[in-house]
């Protein structure tokens, strides 16, 4: 039976072409081992073999991602490999996040099977340990051992395309999907030695991680509405006729910032809305439905409100990754903030 | 309290013409079971067999499990209040059949569930294909309705129980273990650096076949309250739950309620098993506010450091798990709670019904949803009814080789909520 | 109806009543699917019975909590899992008043455990089907007490 053929990525640091000072080398493909390929090489015995090392800097494949992932992937393409492994990165911030890009982009363009490996804290578990697996490592090169220890057998079974065991069993970091396994040790006993080590302070591992919650305590009311500026948010997608800014219809990549001053009322000729979530026939008629500027307009006539703030913000949140909508709302809290919003009316859909 | 368990480690299991336990092996009169549990005029007709570990036997649709024992000194009987007087019990001596186990069968409900396989891979996922079976198969008297059904099914399983238990009242046990309570002062006292630990042991409680019974009290009119742990060894707390096979507590699990047996082992070692506490799971919003609320009372009350939380079912019970969770934790008191998962087929769905912060330090029994294959199997005692009927087990589940594809939830005690097996999942 | 039978009604209101406790004084609806609820207990409780599935009782029950109406039972009641089980009751307060945000939290974590399990039987013979009514009944008549069997 022949190897597994492996391509390896990794950074120009464990290329030994020098550190942050070549962080922005671009990439280049060799042949065979380069670094800890070597390591892997030995821990896979005569199962599979790395016959090519692709190297890329960390700041140049972070700050050129499409023209990074294009050419990685085309070097990958090159080897024709079975199994592609990225890192580890331990807790390298830029090279995990580099590490998981092109692992989750060889495997949707490649479609072959893809490993890496990175500390627990690193910003690229949290980005893609849902879609690819992730071993979890040391928190340093010194954990090298450690990583391909656990890296090299996860590889060569996912490459023989066998059947993947818990998170706790293979090592690689909770995705999400629940898989059951054979403790050593009855229930209650894990129970017993849990509480212990909670009480003591020290470290403890839940069996089953709650779900995240983000909970947000309500700011106190208003105090004088009558006094108020008021501005609005959109997730309902609402944009100037031609959507100028591209807005796309699902997983929004972007959010708008519009100037309605002078505006009174939308109009079928002036507004209309991008979302591809729900059916667009009255939005697109009258788009105040969803935006209600002109209700707005009509409360600052008569003195309701303080008055309705130049500049609305839309997305479109249909689809849209909590990550991203974290980020625009950041971006735009900061700009209301300033702008000396007292309050902010939010329309979803 | 003081209890002494005296085990006698059984083998084998025989039919006989005298009933007995001699040199590891449990020899069984099958006409004198069947003149006890036929002394129900609600029963027509029983059925009596047995099953070993490794024999190719699939016994369903499984109702309880029970394990014989008998009380040899120390005031009371086994099942107290339900087949012995209401006498308080858990001191003095009790003899176990340890490895023996009854095993009730019977269609209470059409869509009556709970697989035990003696071999093959379902044997991995219940303690029972551990242990040798009595099977117990009833028919009830036509027209019976369901909840007299179940009292006889019931019934029939404790006292062939306590039948077989009598038998061991003279012998000498291959083994003792002695667990013993003391009130909190004085374990304070002997371990002042200790941490206090108490056991929160939630009981399934909502209705007809999702009943538990402590001293004969149906536990859905209960107010959360004290038991001491070594009263549950002697049958103080029955199951009539007989629905989600995977994850409800048979009477055999009560019996041997493993947190119980892992805390007394470390009493005085690196905590203190300070009580334990006995709640319900009702299907009333208020009955669960009004439980938790108590059981964090007392909790606070028995001065607790840390509890250890079990459940049993799903889907409500989450709820009152986190509720209690949530006010214990609030009072100070650190927990771990013991669940299962109901995660979908994939695996990726959201485990519990209820979530709650606090809840950061969980034990699971694994994932009820996870499919496995049973294989084709001899015989089958029980109910040979269609095996897709069972919870967990799904239209069209059944391939050309005769095996079949089930949840896990379809087979005994796969995923209990005591932490009574080693399976888990990440 | 004869007048033991009044009696019998009478006095199994009040135990009901008193069960539910002085506090809830506000009155009770059951949200049901299974006809021999609505037979069981119409003469002693407001039954709106909706001849639907069990997750359209959970909408229907979701709904009401939106305008305001206070869920007194957990809808996941019982151990069979919704998908194999076609029946639901539900018991929530007749009249809407505060909104609660606990009952909104318990009906949406309800309806997205439903939607993990899919239709398990979807050729119900009678008898189970008997069966299966025959637990919801017997879990929403202790959940109101009228249990005494």
């Amino acid at each position: 039976m022949s190897k597994i053929k492996v391509v390896q990525y990794i950074n120009q640091f464990f290329a030994q072409i020098g550190g942050e000072e070549k962080a922005d080398i671009k990439p280049e493909i060799r042949d065979g081992i380069v670094g800890p390929g070597m390591a892997f090489n030995a821990a896979f015995g005569d199962q599979a073999e790395i016959v090519a090392t692709v190297i890329c800097g960390d700041s140049y494949f972070n700050e050129n991602l499409d023209e990074a992932k294009k050419t990685v992937i085309e070097m990958v393409k090159s080897k024709n490999p079975d199994m592609f492994i990225a890192g580890p990165a331990f807790n390298a911030g830029r090279y995990g996040v580099a590490c998981g890009t092109i692992a989750d982009a060889v495997k949707k363009e490649l479609g072959i099977p893809v490993l890496t490996g990175m500390y627990k804290e690193n910003p690229g578990a949290d980005m893609f340990k849902n879609s690819i697996y992730i071993v979890e490592t040391k928190n340093s090169a010194a954990g090298m051992r450690d990583a391909v220890a656990k890296m090299a057998p996860l590889a060569i079974k996912l490459a023989k395309g066998e059947k993947i065991g818990a998170s706790a069993e293979e090592g690689y970091m909770p995705n999400g999907i629940r898989k059951n396994f054979f403790e050593k040790e009855r229930g209650s006993k894990r129970a017993v030695d849990m509480l212990i080590k909670k009480l003591s302070g020290k470290e403890f591992v839940t069996e089953f991680p709650m779900p995240d919650f983000d909970r947000v305590a309500p700011n106190p009311a208003v105090k004088d509405i009558s006094k108020a500026t008021i501005a609005l948010v959109t997730s309902g997608g609402i944009v100037p006729k031609g959507n100028p800014d591209h807005i796309e219809s699902s997983s929004a990549s972007k959010y708008g910032k519009y100037d309605i001053e002078g505006v009174m009322d939308l109009t079928a000729e002036t507004f209309e809305t991008a979302h591809g979530g729900y059916d667009p026939v009255y939005a697109n008629q009258d788009a105040d439905r969803v935006l209600p500027v002109d209700v707005l307009r009509e409360f600052e006539k008569a003195g309701k409100i303080g008055k309705l703030h130049r500049y609305y913000y839309a997305t479109v949140g249909n689809g849209t990754a909590v990550k991203n909508a974290k980020a625009f709302a950041e971006e735009y809290a900061k700009e209301l903030k300033d702008a000396g919003i007292n309050a902010v009316i939010l329309t979803s859909t | 309290m003081k209890l002494e368990l005296g085990y006698i480690n059984i083998k084998d299991i025989q039919f006989s013409n005298e009933s007995k336990v001699e040199n590891g092996t449990l020899f069984v009169n099958k006409d004198a079971i069947k003149a006890l549990v036929l002394e129900d005029a609600n029963i027509k007709s029983v059925d009596v067999d047995i099953a070993r570990p490794g024999e190719s036997v699939r016994i369903t649709p499984v109702k309880d499990v029970i394990e014989p024992r008998v009380k040899v000194s120390g005031g009371g009987g086994m099942f107290p209040g339900v087949i012995s007087k209401v006498d308080t019990v858990g001191s003095g001596r009790t003899h176990v059949l340890r490895g023996a186990a009854v095993v009730t069968t019977g269609k209470i409900v059409g869509f009556q569930e709970g697989i035990i396989d003696m071999t093959g891979e379902g044997a991995k996922y219940s303690p029972f294909s551990q242990t040798f079976n009595l099977v117990v198969v009833c028919q009830p008297i036509d027209g019976l309705k369901q909840h007299e059904h179940e009292h006889a099914v019931r019934m029939a399983g404790l006292k062939t129980a306590v039948y077989l238990g009598e038998l061991a009242k003279a012998l000498t046990p291959d083994e003792i273990e002695t667990f013993e309570t003391y009130s909190i002062r004085e374990s304070v006292e002997k371990y002042p650096d200790l941490p206090k630990i108490g056991y929160i042991a939630m009981l399934q409680s909502q209705g007809l076949l999702h009943d538990t019974y402590v001293y004969g009290v149906d536990a859905k009119r209960t107010l959360t309250t004290l038991i001491n742990p070594t009263e549950i060894m002697d049958g103080a707390i029955i199951s009539g739950n007989c629905v989600s096979a995977c994850d409800k507590n048979t009477t055999y699990h009560h019996l041997n309620n493993p947190v119980v047996h892992d805390l007394f082992a470390r009493h005085g070692k690196d905590l203190i098993f300070a009580g334990m506490i006995i709640t319900n799971e009702n299907v009333y919003l208020a009955d669960k506010e009004r439980s938790s609320n108590w059981t964090a009372k007392l909790a606070e009350y028995l001065g607790l450091d840390g509890a250890i939380i079990s459940q049993e079912g799903f889907g409500n019970p989450d709820t009152d798990l986190i509720m209690n969770c949530r006010k214990v934790e609030e009072k100070g008191i650190k927990t771990v709670i013991i669940t299962d998962e109901y995660a979908g087929r994939d695996g990726s769905s959201q485990s519990l019904a209820d979530a709650h912060v606090s809840a950061n330090a969980v034990v699971t029994g694994g994932n009820a949803n996870e499919l496995i294959t049973l294989p084709k199997l001899d015989k089958v005692i029980g109910d040979i009814g269609p095996v897709d009927k069972i919870a967990g087990g799904f239209d069209k589940n059944m391939n050309p080789d005769g095996s079949i594809q089930v949840e896990l939830q379809a087979i005994t005690g796969a995923t209990n909520e005591m932490g009574f097996n080693c399976l888990s999942a990440r | 109806m004869e007048q033991s039978e009044r009696r019998f009604f009478v006095s199994r209101f009040f135990i009901a009543f008193f069960r539910i406790g002085g506090k809830n004084c506000m009155g009770m609806m059951i949200v049901t699917n299974n006809e021999r609820v609505k037979e069981k207990f119409e003469g002693e409780y407001k039954v709106n019975f909706y001849d639907v599935s069990l997750r359209e009782i959970l909408i229907i029950v979701r709904d009401l909590i939106h305008k305001g109406h206070k869920l007194y039972t957990h809808p996941l009641s019982g151990s069979v899992k919704p998908g194999e089980t076609v029946f639901k009751s539900i018991i929530v307060s007749d009249a809407p008043g505060k909104f609660s945000e606990e009952s909104l939290s318990i009906i949406e974590n309800s309806i997205i455990t439903c939607d993990k399990f899919g239709i398990k039987f979807p050729d119900l013979p009678d008898n189970i089907k008997a069966d299966f009514q025959c637990i919801d009944l017997t879990l929403i008549s202790s959940a109101l007490g009228a249990d005494n069997i």
